[in-house]
């Protein structure tokens, strides 16, 4: 019967992060490779939310007022004027809303440029519609691309680009030049842009998160996907947005309506208290994970972990093996996971070998397998553990070499 | 802000123009130049329901847009949506959910209830969320809820299903619905489709590419024609959806039906899929899943959910069930679409699907005496009731009010009586198979029934 599959279905392969997670959980690992908190959510949300399902918010709905609060979010972070109304699809996640984008604007055969490494759920998306992925490195060791490059990247039958900023696995922000560079692509191919951006509350050391969207020309041709899972650390409760403009956004709806209907309707009424924080929630969001990222490098380096880049945002860390390290990536987070007990994530699963431009040759992909990727979005007590246990394994390794 | 109305030219052509704020944009709608859309929701207030809003249109045709910016380097490319949406037809229900608040009419057209879930669902959900069971759950869902889906499924239909192999949890059952579709259909595959159907069906099938044949279920018994079914049912055919009990009209297929359509299934390797959401309210037979007939479960995906089972549908909470090789393709669908189902709400469902027998036994008692009421009501009233065996829908014959369609009907019902029914026209292939029905929902607390028919019998005369 396994004919019965669809040809999309039968070129998937299972998520390489989902397995590491059981191996982690076989081996009671301390997980810092999956990208949720395992703090607990901010309690006034969470009280909400139990209240909307105690007033009875529990059947199909949408709720308006979270559309007006994000409009009013826009403009204030990005200086862009949204129409409430008719800009923004309420959705099951920043999941769906990226999924609804794809089908919402992808024919067969559309080509969609994107950058490498990327988050995986991309191009499984983007194949699932019948569109083409075509990869733009990003070059190690700051993660930087060639705008020349770029350009080359985008032909008659490019549909889209996918931005995510701040990035993951990297942790890159998109500079401001650099996004002046990828509006030129789209505005000169005439093409749409599709961003993620969960991280858009996550950046240290004042790195401003700049919207694709914001610069000249590029709001009436940039679909804006985003969620609460990350900034409010909700992972669970799969409430996310698309805002485009207006037709793109009604088509997305029109997607969403017919993938899942609505978004979970209590979680919908504990939005419109999420995203009235106040200025000293996002603060404190932000002090909080730059504390966090600047443990997670310390730890990292002090075991051999070369961090060429520090994340100016996201929850993630990709750091480069140590130097005398002649395992790949994946043979090293299985040593870690079983003589260390904390597992992260090998780098191998966000890169394509497939480059747009010139196919790498073995020894330049060779990067490829040497990065792996860290979430610091855990407790302090997680990461001093974990912190524990890697200098425990460095102290014993070096025990054993002396 | 004033609300705006879209449709499609589709719908352009069937309607007649409403009178009201909308007729300022007709004229741009018939020429169909552009999408437009919005959104709007009543801010729930207690008494009233919520509706869900959505509308959009798409264009039919290309459209070229002026380079403003003056920084295209070659013919600027219409920004269009993809062409697998030019099936995809306006919501109905939004149209008349505006008008019914606009004329504050009683909603008996839109398929939830006015009254709530019951408290130890609830509770869970809220102990959930307080236990900090907030982050994402496992992506084909929580251990605990895929057993308790398998132990149901087990009770319903004698089958023992591997949890962890054979369930995918999914943001409702039209996110299964999806995921199914998007998983196990190819571009160009023939699905077979019984009109009337769920809306979400056509829509997914031309998301994916596939050849759809339709064979319309007529009144009054809604029968399956058994030889237009055989001569629709070929080596061609790659899967046949089937949705029992069935929206709208409450159908039931009977197991001499399933018999027919397994055998020709079996003969010709067709795949099968089931949305059997109301199966809890099944009143005039049992409820049937096709996974259980003999050498049916190997290719069949059987799709449930939460919300009309437990009046919570807006927590989005849906299952499918199928052997392995099927759930594989529905499970890489499913991680593309919404990656992961609400947490705290999978544990809730886990309480509820343990319910005791008396839940069910009440729940079907509670929406008999509800039946009860809507039916004698209608047949009171003068339309024609054709008997509805399960859901929470019953469809009648609106003729003998003397309009012209079902569209009109409703509009008149919704304007000059008060009561709003949904027209089925939208449920067809070919939307003039329904122009002569309407579809009634009684899944709305006794008082509001009544005052509904007291209405009716008040106001809607005979022709």
């Amino acid at each position: 019967m396994e004919e019965k599959l669809s040809s999309v279905a039968k070129n998937f392969t299972p998520s390489p992060i989902q397995e590491l997670s059981h191996l982690a959980q076989r081996c009671n690992a301390i997980n810092l490779a999956e990208g949720f908190p395992d703090f607990p959510a901010p309690l006034q949300i969470k009280d909400v939310a139990v209240s909307a399902i105690n007033s009875d918010f529990n059947q199909y709905r949408h709720v308006q007022g979270i559309c007006d609060h994000l409009a009013a979010a826009m403009k204030k972070m990005h200086d862009l004027d949204v129409n409430p109304l008719t800009d923004i699809a309420i959705c099951c996640g920043q999941t769906e809303a990226f999924a609804a984008a794809i089908f919402a604007v992808i024919d067969t055969g559309d080509e969609v440029v994107l950058f490498d490494p990327s988050y995986e759920t991309y191009e499984g998306c983007i194949t699932m519609a019948g569109g083409v992925p075509v990869y733009v490195a990003l070059d190690p060791p700051q993660w930087t691309f060639c705008p020349g490059k770029l350009l080359k990247s985008f032909t008659g039958r490019t549909k889209a680009i996918v931005l995510n900023s701040p990035h993951n696995p990297t942790g890159k922000v998109f500079s401001k030049e650099e996004l002046e560079v990828i509006a030129e692509a789209c505005c000169r191919w005439d093409c749409l842009a599709i961003t993620d951006e969960v991280y858009e509350h996550i950046t240290f050391n004042d790195k401003k998160h700049i919207s694709l969207a914001s610069l000249p020309g590029m709001q009436k041709r940039t679909i804006i996907t985003s969620s609460l899972s990350k900034t409010f650390s909700v992972t669970g409760w799969r409430i996310g947005w698309a805002i485009a403009p207006a037709f793109a956004a009604s088509a997305i709806r029109n997607i969403h309506v017919k993938i899942t209907d609505s978004a979970p309707a209590p979680f919908q009424e504990a939005a419109l208290t999420a995203l009235t924080s106040p200025p000293e929630y996002f603060e404190g969001l932000k002090k909080e994970y730059e504390f966090k990222r600047d443990f997670i490098a310390k730890v990292l380096t002090s075991i051999g972990f070369q961090i060429h880049f520090k994340p100016q945002g996201s929850i993630f860390l990709f750091a480069e093996l140590p130097k005398d390290c002649l395992l790949s990536d994946v043979e090293y987070v299985k040593e870690l996971i079983k003589e260390a007990g904390v597992v992260a994530v090998p780098g191998c699963g966000f890169f394509h070998k497939k480059l747009s431009m010139e196919p790498l040759s073995e020894a330049s992909c060779n990067y490829q397998k040497r990065y792996v990727r860290f979430a610091f979005c855990k407790s302090i007590a997680t990461l001093a553990a974990a912190a524990q246990k890697l200098s425990d394994l460095k102290n014993a390794t070096r025990y054993e070499h002396s | 802000m004033q609300p705006q109305c879209s449709w499609t030219r589709t719908h352009a052509q069937m309607l007649r123009p409403l009178s009201h704020k909308c007729s300022v944009f007709s004229e741009h709608w018939l020429k169909a130049a552009h999408s437009h859309s919005h959104s709007h929701s009543v801010r729930r207030s207690h008494n009233r329901p919520t509706f869900r809003a959505t509308m959009s249109t798409v264009p039919t045709r290309k459209e070229s847009l002026p380079a403003q910016d003056g920084s295209s380097q070659k013919a600027p490319q219409p920004l269009q949506v993809a062409k697998r949406l030019e099936k995809f037809k306006t919501t109905i229900f939004t149209q008349m959910s505006m008008l019914a608040i606009e004329h504050g009419a009683i909603n008996l057209g839109q398929g939830f209830p006015n009254f709530d879930g019951p408290e130890f669902v609830k509770e869970a959900a809220i102990q959930a969320i307080k236990d900090g069971k907030n982050q994402y759950a496992r992506g084909h869902g929580i251990p605990e809820f895929n057993a308790a889906i398998a132990e149901r499924f087990k009770k319903d239909t004698g089958l023992v299903v591997d949890p962890e192999k054979e369930v995918t949890v999914t943001s409702g059952c039209t996110e299964a619905i999806a995921a199914t579709i998007l998983g196990l259909i190819n571009p160009g595959d023939e699905v077979i489709l019984f009109a009337p159907f769920y809306d979400s069906y056509e829509a997914t099938l031309s998301m994916a590419g596939a050849k759809i044949k339709g064979i319309t279920l007529r009144p009054p018994d809604f029968a399956v024609p058994i030889d237009e079914l055989k001569s629709t049912v070929s080596k061609n055919t790659r899967a046949i959806l089937i949705n029992t009990p069935h929206n709208p009209t409450g159908k039931m297929f009977t197991r001499e039906e399933l018999n027919v359509i397994a055998s020709l299934c079996i003969e010709n390797d067709v795949l099968v899929f089931t949305d059997e959401v109301y199966d809890k309210l099944a009143f005039e037979m049992d409820h049937i899943s096709m996974a259980s007939l003999p050498s049916m479960y190997d290719r069949t995906v059987t799709m449930n959910s939460l919300g009309k089972t437990f009046s919570l549908t807006g927590w989005k909470i849906g299952w499918a069930v199928a052997p392995p090789h099927l759930t594989w393709g529905v499970r890489q669908a499913h991680s593309f679409l919404t990656f992961a189902t609400s947490t705290p709400m999978q544990w809730a469902a886990s309480v509820a699907l343990r319910a005791p027998d008396s839940y069910y036994v009440e729940l079907k008692r509670d929406y008999l005496a509800k039946k009860a009421i809507l039916v004698e009501g209608l047949k009171d009233v003068g339309f024609k009731v054709f008997p509805s065996s399960g859901t929470y829908f019953v469809v009648v014959d609106h003729t003998p009010f003397g309009l012209d369609d079902d569209i009109a009907f409703c509009e008149y019902l919704i304007k000059e009586v008060g009561v709003v029914a949904i027209p089925t026209s939208v449920f067809y292939l070919n939307p003039e198979e329904g122009k002569n029905l309407v579809r009634f929902t009684f899944c709305k607390d006794e008082r509001t029934l009544r005052s509904a028919v007291e209405r009716m019998k008040e106001k809607l005369r005979k022709k």
